[in-house]
């Protein structure tokens, strides 16, 4: 899909478990340890992919819970719903049933919501009216704005005397680095936002798309995808914007795709979409059908059985996805390593193809007793290290369109929340759970 | 029940900078018959015992009082667990069963069945939510501890599994048993990875990973402890000394600031303690009047915790107050 990375996990290829969770969507968490589900009935659940079980009921919602965000150390979940209610958890608390920790109220059913990818304090809501806010809990911030499209000149002439109609917001997302805010709108447009000065930076038009219904980055926040009503899959290089100046200008241009995926035979609409960690695979999944597709130059099909697809989310790090069936079950695919049977025999090692074997010059060769013994204490000597922990893959890789020391970093990073990388969720014992 | 203080048992009284200075610092007895297993609680303020007397009990760390005994195995214990909140203590017995105890109301929560012979060694995962095990059935078992439930079943060994514990990210478990073998599985899909074999074949009684899960520290019964690069199936360090020939003994790593210390119990009734570089005994600590079985090191500071068998059923603890982390 793109030369910038060399390294391809590919993509999952067989179902490993099925969750019968009665959910609606399912996604994984940043550490890919947990799914959290969302359920028709207002219900939310936290599943241990490890158990495969249930292990946290988020029971708060008295209509059908349309969305769910996990904070970045996975500490803090919430959920949105047609009942006009955020729900904030806090899965360090161990009450049974579990307790929100906050709630915020809108005025109309909210489609959507998501915390600042650096502070969980800061949030993302959509309503089906199509406004969006972003609501600052924070003690010094604390503020709930609405993010409103300017209007130059441009559209005031288009308009004739009376104002042109802002267009409905249809999809909200914070980019990678929280830095800017990414609204898809009814008539087929994306406009960008700061977050810390809540002002828009850019307006795209996407010529032909319609309406937008999806967008997601990867994880690098290098590209994009955007779902739309013409039932096109279309994926963009992400603009770079500066700081928005005081003199409130902004970037007003048709923004041209990398590629387009649609399916010219059925001409079936997407679902849900979910890029892979590295960005090399999009995963794609249409509602009539019971497969997952994927792209990279080659396109694959899975079969998922006979339930159709509702939803799919990629997990965050491995090779595996998270996919939703019409029936609630969420279907963990993964991809299998083969048995190596030689592992049980010490000492051999399986060979994937024959080699050669190369005999070393003194390999057969009949050492003195004490010469190897010698040699032996000789090679125990190297110093060894018990303790340090190698990192071999950085939690936060280089961002696109970030500096060090970014003014919007610095301003979201205020006032930390509790989400700390140290914690680590509990099991609760008392009860058992019944799902 | 009682707490005494005692003022003999280091050998190493002129004691000169560099090295350790362990010096015993209580003994303590309730348990009847031989002591099987110590463990510290992470956050470091209790120590949990068991034995072949069907009990648990717990002590202050610091001072050493009895703070709940715990009943309820119908024989004999071998191996206790702390649950990484320190909330949680799960115990292996003979039973064939395994318990999961709530520390601080003292009432057993859980009983985890499926063992078809003695439970031997159990471990939690870093998270908490898995317990593995193993025993004389010779599988190794993973359990759901919140629900009692058995996940996998590993036909691990063909000879009593003696000790088995997850790595530090929970992606390895690693188990060893009788039959001298030292297997890694992946602790997801169940797949044994690898398996490391000594040339001779002794025994293994006890396997764990380093801190950084980068080596292995194995104790086999031929009176050596080894610590392997298991990447490599390479031994990188032996430490010898003590006597173990019968019993399964594990061996620690001290966990303070600065050097770092290997330490084991022997059957010479004495504790060995090596420098974990040099591989020389830089202290030997005398007290016990029988096998020292068990062993524990505390999370953070420099004490040793020590028990033996049927003889001399008290627990010691050695502290050495010239730590920096003792202050």
């Amino acid at each position: 899909m793109n030369a910038a990375f060399f390294f391809n996990i590919g993509h999952p290829t067989t179902v490993q478990t099925s969750l019968v969770a009665l959910a609606s969507f399912a996604r994984f968490d940043p550490s890919g340890r947990y799914v959290a589900t969302g359920r028709i009935d207002g219900s939310a659940a936290i599943w241990d992919l490890e158990t495969r079980s249930a292990i946290r009921i988020l029971d708060g919602h008295v209509k059908a819970v349309s969305s769910l965000d996990w904070s970045r150390h996975s500490r803090f979940v919430l959920t949105t719903s047609k009942d006009w209610n955020v729900i904030i958890w806090d899965l360090a608390n161990r009450c049974i049933p579990a307790q929100r920790h906050s709630t915020l109220r809108f005025d109309a059913p909210v489609v959507s919501a998501s915390f600042h990818p650096r502070n969980s304090q800061i949030i993302l809501a959509l309503l089906t009216t199509g406004e969006a806010f972003i609501v600052d809990q924070r003690k010094a911030h604390r503020s709930r704005v609405e993010l409103c499209e300017m209007l130059d000149e441009s559209d005031e002439e288009a308009g004739g005397s009376s104002a042109r109609v802002r267009s409905a917001i249809t999809i909200a997302r914070f980019d990678p680095s929280g830095k800017h805010v990414y609204m898809g709108t009814t008539n087929g447009q994306i406009l960008v936002f700061n977050t810390r000065t809540k002002t828009m930076v850019a307006r795209y038009k996407i010529t032909g798309a319609g309406a937008l219904k999806g967008l997601e980055f990867t994880q690098n926040g290098r590209y994009l995808v955007s779902n739309s009503a013409d039932r096109t899959l279309r994926q963009f290089t992400v603009p770079v914007h500066p700081i928005p100046a005081p003199d409130s200008q902004f970037i007003d241009q048709e923004l041209e795709p990398m590629h387009r995926f649609n399916d010219p035979i059925n001409k079936t609409a997407w679902h849900a979409m979910s890029y892979s960690p590295d960005g090399e695979w999009l995963a794609g999944g249409k509602p009539t059908e019971s497969f997952c597709c994927f792209f990279d130059d080659s396109n694959g099909a899975l079969d998922g059985g006979r339930e159709p697809l509702m939803h799919l989310h990629w997990h965050p790090s491995k090779s595996a996805i998270a996919s939703t069936t019409n029936h609630g079950n969420i279907l963990i695919w993964h991809r299998p390593h083969p048995e190596r049977w030689g592992a049980f025999a010490g000492g051999f090692e399986e060979l994937d193809e024959n080699v050669e074997y190369q005999e070393r010059e003194d390999e057969f060769d009949i050492e003195d007793e004490a010469d190897m013994i010698r040699r032996k204490m000789k090679e125990e000597e190297q110093e060894v290290d018990v303790d340090t922990v190698v990192v071999t893959k950085p939690r936060h890789g280089q961002l696109h369109g970030v500096v060090t020391e970014d003014e919007d970093l610095v301003w979201a990073e205020e006032d930390p929340d509790e989400d700390v990388e140290e914690w680590i969720m509990q099991p609760v014992m008392e009860e058992d759970w019944d799902s | 029940m009682s707490t005494t203080d005692v003022a003999d048992g280091a050998m190493e009284v002129d004691a000169a900078p560099p090295g350790p200075h362990y010096a015993a610092a209580l003994s303590l007895s309730g348990h009847t018959m031989a002591l099987s297993s110590l463990k510290f609680s992470p956050d470091g303020s209790m120590l949990a015992s068991s034995g072949a007397d069907k009990l648990i009990k717990l002590w202050d760390a610091e001072s050493g009082a009895v703070m709940r005994t715990l009943t309820g195995h119908t024989e004999g214990i071998s191996d206790i667990a702390w649950s990484g909140d320190s909330e949680y203590l799960a115990s292996a017995s003979d039973d064939k069963t395994i318990r999961i105890w709530d520390v601080q109301v003292g009432t057993e929560l859980k009983t985890l069945l499926g063992h078809t012979n003695f439970v031997f060694c159990l471990n939690y995962s870093p998270h908490s939510n898995l317990l593995v095990s193993g025993g004389f059935d010779e599988t190794v078992r993973v359990w759901d501890v919140a629900k009692a439930r058995s996940l996998k079943v590993l036909p691990a060994h063909s000879d009593p599994v003696t000790s088995v514990s997850f790595n530090h990210d929970g992606t390895l478990i690693v188990s060893c048993a009788m039959d001298g073998l030292i297997r890694i599985w992946d602790a997801d899909s169940g797949q044994c990875l690898k398996t490391l074999v000594d040339d001779d074949n002794p025994i293994c009684s006890h396997v764990r990973f380093t801190p950084n899960s980068k080596f292995l520290l194995a104790s086999t019964q031929d009176s050596t402890i080894r610590l392997w690069n298991y990447q490599t199936s390479r031994c990188v360090k032996t430490y010898t000394g003590h006597t173990n020939r019968t019993y399964c003994i594990p061996a620690c790593f001290t966990n303070t600031a600065g050097s770092k210390y290997v330490v084991s119990g022997s059957e010479d009734a004495k504790l060995y303690i090596w420098d974990l570089q040099t591989r020389q005994v830089v202290q030997c600590l005398e007290g016990h009047k029988d096998v020292v079985l068990a062993i524990a090191t505390h999370p953070t500071k420099a004490i040793i915790a020590s028990a033996s068998m049927e003889k001399d059923p008290t627990i010691r603890i050695w502290r050495d107050e010239s730590d920096p982390s003792m202050q």
